[in-house]
């Protein structure tokens, strides 16, 4: 059973412009899909969609087996953890302790002691318990929201726009904790060096469904994602640059990891090249 | 942050809860606070003796100096209130004596200071938990609990506008006939509307994404101790003392 | 007009009390049943909202300011139940967070300005909607023309003023019936207090227009509202005939809301007055007013009195008005 599927799936605004059309995307437990595309793609739209926030919709969603609908929303809901692009628009609670057990209090869960502390020593805000989260820096506050989702230990997180508005060193920070954490993951971004390095699979969407595969499979079909209104990562286009002047790259890496990888092999033909042109 | 205009005086509400944190009183249960202190105030503003309200009023004042409460901040929030107190007892003084104005003036101070100490030594989020516990409507705690989250996010808003309008040359008119004056204020409040109930539903759905639904959870679950029955006595004592020298004067 | 505790004789802020307990007892019954929960964020966002605006404070010359009660606005925007409700919370929040109008005085508070200004705003409102837009269905609230935005103007001074009346009877019966030692005499009470308040009332209406004509030219022109229900948060209410008849029971509410204190001041009033006619005289070099004394009485009588009949007559009016306007209906 995948965790997440949704069919042929569209909605309207209320003004009738089309946000979502005929999507069909799936999850599987633990892999860590990104949706990717450009501003007013839908990306937010549909995640908010799949949380039950935006009914009635056309098209079937369909979480941890359990379908999508007005009666069933609070259940499926039970089932994900939402992080909103603004953490304010999350944090409510006057400590970050009583914010983190906001969640698993109104679920009634049990132990919301025990998935708090867990909760906030994952997210490394362990230390500012007791302080109060509008106080905090943005990153830090987005680590609070974080923590909040985790506390509840949902089956799958919908990330919206993650990276967003944070500074480079907790941009970094978050990257690789997305990257480390074990747990299905459906992260909207437009920050496609983030999703290159967390996500297994990328859907890139504009409304519809544009393309999808691995993030190198995408960088190389040509002009793929710039006609989908999309930047690919910094080391691909320096790849990209470096090949078209006449270097020998085989093929274009997407991360960091692997651009070094790949630059160690190019210099390896480069040098065999020159070896064998005397 | 909530800055208020209380009559013209500036009060900051996270302020507040700064002074909350230095006083002893923060650490009584919000419970035994409201029932104490508002108890105490009713009985205040039932004393028509003036010897009576000048002891009322010496216990609030005393009250309030035992409370660690920055006093500069109590002083100022006294002043808040003082315009509507001031214009009572003028005109009391005016028709029956400046005895039964001083009377006005004197109680209405001892019943307004304890309540200013109560909300300078209590947690806002707490005391709404209080009321809660007290048995408030359910209704009207989670509009509380809701209004006040909005109030955050509006006054950083206006604060913001503020600054917007002022860095743009606007300065208020003279008096009602100013008509540009008063429609730029009201097409502010009426964006601080719009763009705040954009934000506040989309803060909603931040609650409902985890879990909330129509009700906050009660989150303090702290028991009634020595230390919150010995406050709500003192105040009790205080009170039935109060009462029963003033129905022995009137007899 | 926040009335802080001690000012007002314990019987006057008792029976305030006692009608608040009551009619808000009542609306939150009634809500428990009508209330969804989308309407939750959309009054606590209204009450933050109009707490920010009773902070604008406006010049109404002289040196002096006042500032926006809101208790029409938020019965147009939202019906009178969740009005009365959301300003109940308004002065919750300012009365325990800032000490602004005191909790023996909350009942009096919230009767003056949490019940009787949203209920007579919103009567008021819909019954002149009715009176000039009879034969067509019209968006409450719409101030598209000058013409749309006169019943908005009077139901929003009306709601002040009608409030300030309360509490200038408030403030003379607590005087009256405690032989002076709380509340302040109505030859004061009453001029100061309503003379203020009729001049702030229109700071309010024009600041209640002005509001309302923001938020409609904002929400028709306002990309799609991406909620999930499909609609747009602040919608204001219809103006249909049915309202009207509410409307003219919201406005007998307020009323009937006074018998109480009437009561009261014609059982010991008599008294408590002339009691303070021997104080005055008996004071020696105080500033003493006796010629307006043997108004005192009359004042608040004849203040009643013309208000009822306004009432009546307003009600008389309007209901002839739909009867003609039943001939004319173009259907």
């Amino acid at each position: 059973m995948k965790a997440l599927d949704t069919m042929s799936l569209t909605y309207s605004y209320d003004d009738g412009t089309l946000a979502l059309k005929d999507l069909s995307i799936s999850v599987d437990e633990g892999e860590k899909v990104a949706i990717v595309g450009p501003n007013g793609a839908g990306k937010s739209t549909l995640l908010h969609l799949i949380a039950g926030f935006r009914m009635p919709f056309q098209g079937d969603v369909f979480v941890d087996g359990l379908k999508l609908e007005v009666s069933t929303a609070d259940d499926v809901r039970k089932k994900l953890g939402l992080l909103f692009q603004d953490p304010d628009d999350q944090i409510f609670m006057p400590t970050v302790e009583e914010d983190v057990a906001f969640g698993p209090r109104n679920l009634k869960l049990d132990d919301v002691e025990g998935r708090t502390l867990k909760a906030m020593r994952s997210t490394g805000t362990d230390h500012l318990a007791k302080r109060r989260p509008h106080r905090l820096s943005y990153g830090m506050k987005k680590r609070v929201a974080i923590a909040g989702i985790l506390a509840m230990d949902p089956e799958i997180l919908l990330l919206d726009e993650p990276t967003s508005g944070l500074d480079p060193r907790s941009r970094a920070e978050l990257v690789s904790f997305l990257k480390g954490m074990s747990r299905t993951m459906l992260i909207a971004t437009h920050d496609l060096d983030a999703a290159a390095e967390i996500a297994d699979r990328l859907v890139v969407l504009n409304i519809s469904q544009v393309a999808e595969g691995t993030m190198r499979e995408l960088v190389s079909e040509r002009g793929l994602l710039e006609g989908a209104g999309l930047e690919i990562p910094q080391v691909s286009k320096l790849f990209e640059s470096i090949r078209s002047s006449g270097f020998s790259v085989e093929s274009v890496p997407v991360t960091m990891d692997q651009a070094a990888a790949e630059f160690g092999r190019t210099v390896e033909r480069e040098r065999r090249k020159n070896a064998s042109n005397r | 942050m909530i800055v208020a205009h209380v009559r013209g005086h500036r009060v900051r509400a996270e302020a507040l809860d700064e002074h909350a944190q230095a006083s002893w009183l923060h650490r009584i249960d919000a419970r035994a606070k409201l029932v104490g202190i508002l108890g105490f105030v009713i009985i205040c503003a039932l004393m028509t003796n003036s010897m009576l309200i000048f002891s009322s009023l010496v216990l609030s004042v005393l009250f309030a100096g035992l409370s660690q409460i920055p006093g500069k901040h109590l002083v100022k929030a006294y002043l808040g209130a003082l315009p509507f107190i001031l214009i009572a007892s003028v005109s009391v003084s005016a028709f029956s004596g400046p005895e039964r104005g001083l009377d006005m003036w004197g109680r209405t101070s001892a019943c307004v200071i304890p309540l200013l100490v109560l909300a300078s030594g209590t947690e806002t989020y707490e005391l709404f938990s209080g009321l809660r516990r007290l048995h408030m409507p359910t209704l009207i705690a989670t509009l509380l609990m809701l209004t006040y989250k909005y109030l955050l996010l509006m006054s950083e808003e206006m604060a913001r506008m503020s600054i917007a309008r002022r860095a743009r040359g606007f300065r208020p008119g003279k008096s009602l006939l100013d008509r540009y004056g008063l429609s730029v204020l009201s097409y502010t409040a009426g964006m601080i509307f719009v763009r705040s109930s954009d934000r506040g539903e989309r803060s909603y759905e931040g609650l409902r994404a985890r879990g909330f639904r129509k009700e906050f959870p009660i989150w303090s679950s702290s028991r009634i101790g020595v230390p919150d029955i010995s406050f709500m006595a003192v105040f009790l004592v205080l009170s039935v003392a109060l009462v029963s020298l003033q129905l022995g004067v009137v007899l | 007009m926040h009335i802080p505790d001690g000012l007002m004789d314990p019987v006057v802020a008792l029976i305030g009390w006692a009608e608040f307990v009551i009619v808000i007892g009542v609306t939150l019954l009634i809500l428990r049943k009508r209330i969804k929960e989308k309407d939750l964020p959309r009054v606590a966002v209204l009450s933050a909202g109009i707490f920010v605006a009773q902070m604008l404070n406006f010049p109404v010359g002289g040196g002096t300011t006042g500032h926006l009660i809101g208790g029409a606005l938020f019965a147009i925007m939202a019906g009178p139940l969740l009005a009365m409700v959301g300003m109940t919370v308004i002065l919750l929040i300012q009365a325990m967070m800032f000490g602004d109008g005191g909790i023996t005085a909350l009942g009096l508070n919230a009767l003056n300005m949490a019940i009787i200004a949203p209920l007579s705003g919103w009567g008021i409102y819909h019954m002149l909607n009715q009176m000039s837009f009879g034969n067509r269905k019209s968006d409450a609230g719409r101030t598209k023309s000058f013409w749309d935005s006169i019943p908005v103007a009077c139901s929003a001074w009306a709601s002040v003023f009608l409030a300030a009346c309360a509490c200038a009877a408030e403030l003379s019966v607590s005087y009256a019936i405690s032989g002076g030692r709380y509340g302040i005499a109505a030859p004061v009470s009453i001029p100061a207090v309503l003379g203020y308040h009729a001049v702030i009332g229109v700071g309010e209406a024009a600041i209640t227009v002005g509001i309302l004509a923001y938020i409609n030219s904002v929400a028709s022109k306002s990309p799609s509202r991406t909620s999930g229900d499909g609609k747009t948060v602040i919608r204001l209410g219809r103006t249909d005939p049915s309202k009207t008849i509410w409307a003219a029971v919201a406005i007998l509410i307020v009323f009937a809301l006074a018998l109480p204190l009437y009561f009261v001041y014609a059982r010991e009033g008599r008294d408590g007055l002339e009691q303070t006619m021997d104080d005055a005289n008996v004071q020696e070099g105080s500033p003493v007013l006796t010629a307006p004394f043997s108004y005192g009485e009359n004042y608040f009588a004849a203040l009643f009195m013309g208000i009822v009949g306004f009432v009546v007559v307003a009600l008389l009016c309007s209901g002839t008005i739909r009867l003609l306007g039943r001939g004319h209906r173009p259907e």
